[in-house]
């Protein structure tokens, strides 16, 4: 029973959503009742536009016209890629090497905008299938002061970062859902590792690949360097994003929504 | 031509006295699987546990690669082009010295001691979502394969010849079909699956013809027993729950186990109220093989909200509980939980969670089923769960080892962020690793960390009485560790992650472990003198 006051809030945002959504099929069947005069497509941005030809003449054949997929390649529309992508920055480093081993042929040559373009063509597209959901205001429901106070303290996103320094004006450039993805699960960086070898040698560099068995790294001279970590007396990894990984089983969705609430004041 | 004797009345029913070329004894179905590997899991227990032993951890750290052999299946094929259709995700069935395997719309037959192509079978291109083929199943001499399309196929397993199709679903309502049919009697069971509103069966044919001898339908008929816990007959009229995974059986009880897969919508209602659990959807279910009537069920996730089907492996086993012997069965449920039940009535033991971040549920109810707490599903703000849809688990087998007592599975660290605003989406990267849990206490015994590199992907496992535990790491490592503790004692990379669960025969006095990676298979076995030594081929 002290449950209760948590069902209520469900319920009541049950009544809310519900509301929206008779809302919208009331709007749908008046359309559809609305004489034979088709709605006008939905006019893409510029961008858009461009990159549908770009799509066209470079992914059409694989991903199909829509890019819904084909027997081929998949439906880029529900492609967690394509979702956490903003503006290309994760389509364009994909697009560089591909995945040869899925088939995937990279497109080294397409230039920055040009990724631009399709990854703006592929949101509309997405938008144009998923129809429309709520803005993401709607995710706006935390206390900045909150969200602050966490920033500082529980969360110690202070001990890395500053709102005055890298995150300064985060919000003018960034929504709400990729500010929040961005810090839940912010793009890999490079690691670094440190590998003590048994004479008590010293190799530091980028890490390359580790397993149970196998650790390798490019020094800083850009050599390849690789070890059978049973040769090894210590791999010591540094991953810049293990703040970030560490808070994921520690956060309250509260948290979250104050966080947000607060970065989405960094204009 | 070879004749075996024929002990079982049952044998004397199903098959012609005198058995020619490759045969399945329908006897070997009951035996622990060792010369023979007659079934998806090996034999009717789900335990996949092996009782041969030359291969040990004594001498495991000579294991050596005895052959491997390359798929080709032709650029024009659809599976090729599939970028998950394409891997084998079947564990091979072996009778009479010939291995028997899949990929979505193809099934070939190969020489367990050389790795030799003897047929293959391909399927004609298609339109259904080739997402994987987890095998086929045997009666007599005839092989059963369900193609993408949903065709039930029987094949000749002399010569891959086609005996008859039979249409279990029809593709062009999105069904797709990936089982591996089942055996038991004169039961071909097999179910489709589909991702739509759709009402969801299980279904048994005859082994001779094709014809339609049962269905058992998930979402019950209106005024039917399970019809309560749906808010109207139209929602459950297409409310889900495909048990796309094989199921276990018990010959003595005669009952078959699967679990279902989950409702659809995940927003359908009742909701967000706990009235509502939508039977048999995310349930374990005991059914009866020759009537496809049901004996009892148990919901692991009732109303389920976040895609986390049952479809786990049942494992069946029989061992103490509290002081009291029982026949037992187990699953690793993709919900995070592990469930521990009482075959023969169905009645809830033991639950626990076995992955610590799994946060769906606030509570666990009077019968072991966890709460849902809805206020983790999709909403304006978000909120933020665990596991993500692949599951805390998937389709990756588990293994029972009777000598340890531990259940061994594989599972995944996943977030996802589920909201109803904007048109992103955020799940962080499946982080695997193995997990031993104690049958008796429900308790995570150790965890062997895999890594996070093969996408939406891990391998089954497999125990043996060599007092060992296969499986392979998300990185091309394919590992023999101690199922006591865990640790590594052998590993060999294939270069790319394996993609199905490991399975072990003996052929000519010899102990081999076969298991895939993409569309390749690695067989191994210890060197010969070392096989020689090592008399005792079969174990305990």
């Amino acid at each position: 029973m002290k449950k209760q006051p948590e069902l209520i809030t469900s319920r009541k945002l049950l009544f809310a959503c519900l509301g929206i959504c008779m809302t919208a099929a009331l709007i749908r069947s008046a359309a559809a009742q609305a004489p034979a005069a088709t709605p006008p497509p939905t006019p893409y941005s510029a961008a858009a536009e461009q990159g549908k030809g770009i799509f066209s003449s470079s992914c059409s054949f694989c991903h199909g016209s829509q890019a819904t997929g084909t027997e081929q390649a998949p439906n880029l529309l529900r492609s967690p890629l394509v979702f956490q992508d903003h503006n290309g920055d994760s389509l364009g480093p994909f697009l560089k090497d591909g995945r040869p081993t899925l088939g995937m042929p990279a497109f080294p040559t397409l230039a920055p905008e040009q990724v631009q373009d399709i990854s703006a063509f592929l949101h509309a597209r997405i938008q144009e299938i998923r129809g429309t959901r709520l803005p993401e205001t709607a995710m706006l429901v935390g206390d900045p002061k909150a969200g602050l106070a966490y920033f500082n303290g529980a969360g110690k996103c202070s001990t890395c970062h500053s709102a005055t320094g890298d995150l300064a004006h985060i919000a003018a450039k960034t929504q709400p859902l990729a500010l929040t993805t961005l810090f839940l699960t912010p793009p890999a960086k490079p690691i670094q590792v440190t590998v003590v070898l048994p004479s008590g040698q010293t190799v530091s560099g980028q890490l390359e690949y580790l397993d149970e068995f196998t650790v390798a790294l490019v020094d800083a001279d850009g050599a390849y360097r690789t070890f059978p970590r049973d040769r090894t007396k210590s791999v010591d990894v540094v991953d810049p994003l293990i703040a970030h990984k560490k808070l994921l089983p520690m956060y309250t969705d509260k948290d979250i929504h104050d966080l947000l609430a607060y970065l989405v004041t960094l204009k | 031509m070879k004749c075996r004797p024929i002990l079982s009345l049952a044998s004397l029913l199903f098959l012609p006295i005198c058995l020619s070329a490759q045969t399945l004894d329908p006897e070997a179905l009951h035996r622990p699987p060792t010369d023979t590997w007659p079934t998806y899991n090996g034999d009717y227990s789900g335990q996949r546990y092996s009782t041969l032993s030359q291969i040990n951890a004594a001498n495991v750290s000579s294991l050596g690669l005895a052959w491997t052999h390359h798929v080709e299946f032709g650029n024009e094929s659809y599976a090729q082009q599939a970028s998950e259709g394409r891997r084998i995700k079947s564990t091979p069935l072996l009778v009479d010295g010939v291995l028997y395997f899949t990929i979505t719309d193809n099934v070939w037959a190969m020489d367990a001691l050389t790795g030799r192509e003897l047929w293959h079978y391909a399927w004609p291109n298609n339109r259904a979502i080739h997402v994987a083929n987890r095998g086929v199943g045997m009666y007599g001499k005839w092989l059963y394969f369900m193609s993408p399309d949903n065709y039930l196929v029987s094949l000749n397993a002399k010569d891959g010849s086609e005996r008859w199709r039979v249409q279990v679903a029809d593709v062009k309502q999105d069904f797709f079909s990936a089982t591996s049919p089942l055996i038991i009697g004169n039961h071909v069971i097999v179910g489709p699956g589909n991702n739509d509103n759709i009402r969801a069966w299980l279904e048994s044919r005859d082994p001779e013809t094709g014809a339609l001898q049962w269905k058992w339908w998930v979402d019950p008929d209106p005024g039917a027993p399970g019809s309560e816990t749906w808010v109207d007959n139209a929602t459950m009229a297409k409310g889900g729950g495909f048990p796309w995974l094989t199921g276990t059986y018990d010959p003595e009880l005669n009952l078959y186990y699967l679990g279902t897969g989950n409702g659809v919508p995940t927003d359908r209602p009742p909701h967000p109220t706990p009235e509502g659990d939508s039977l048999y959807t995310a349930s374990i279910v005991a059914l009866n093989p020759d009537t496809g009537k049901l004996v009892w069920a148990y919901q692991v996730t009732p109303h389920d909200t976040h895609d986390y089907d049952a479809g786990q492996t049942p494992i069946i086993f029989d061992g103490e509980f509290q002081g009291k012997k029982r026949k037992l069965l187990a699953q690793v449920s993709r919900n995070g939980y592990f469930f521990l039940l009482d075959r023969v009535t169905g009645e809830h033991l033991l639950t626990t969670k076995y992955m610590p971040e799994t946060n769906w549920a606030k509570d666990i109810d009077a019968e072991g089923r966890p709460i849902p707490d809805y206020t983790k599903d999709a909403n304006p703000p978000g909120a933020l769960v665990s596991p993500y849809p692949i599951g805390a688990t998937n389709w990756w087998s588990p293994s029972y080892d009777p000598k340890t007592g531990l259940i061994y599975c594989n599972a995944a660290r996943t977030w996802a962020y589920f909201t109803t605003s904007g048109y992103g989406r955020f799940r962080s990267p499946p982080d695997y690793l193995t997990v031993a849990i104690d049958y008796k206490t429900g308790k995570v015994v150790w965890t062997h960390e895999l890594g996070d590199k093969s996408g939406v992907l891990i391998s089954g496992l497999l125990t043996t009485a060599g007092n060992l535990l296969f499986g392979g790491d998300s990185f091309g490592n394919f590992l023999a560790m101690d199922p006591a503790t865990g640790k590594t004692l052998w590993h060999a990379s294939l270069g790319q992650f394996v993609t199905n669960s490991a399975m072990t025969y003996e052929l000519n006095g010899r102990q081999y472990l076969l298991v895939a990676a993409n569309d390749t298979w690695f067989a191994f076995a210890v060197p010969e003198s070392e096989a020689k030594n090592n008399g005792h081929i079969k174990g305990h």
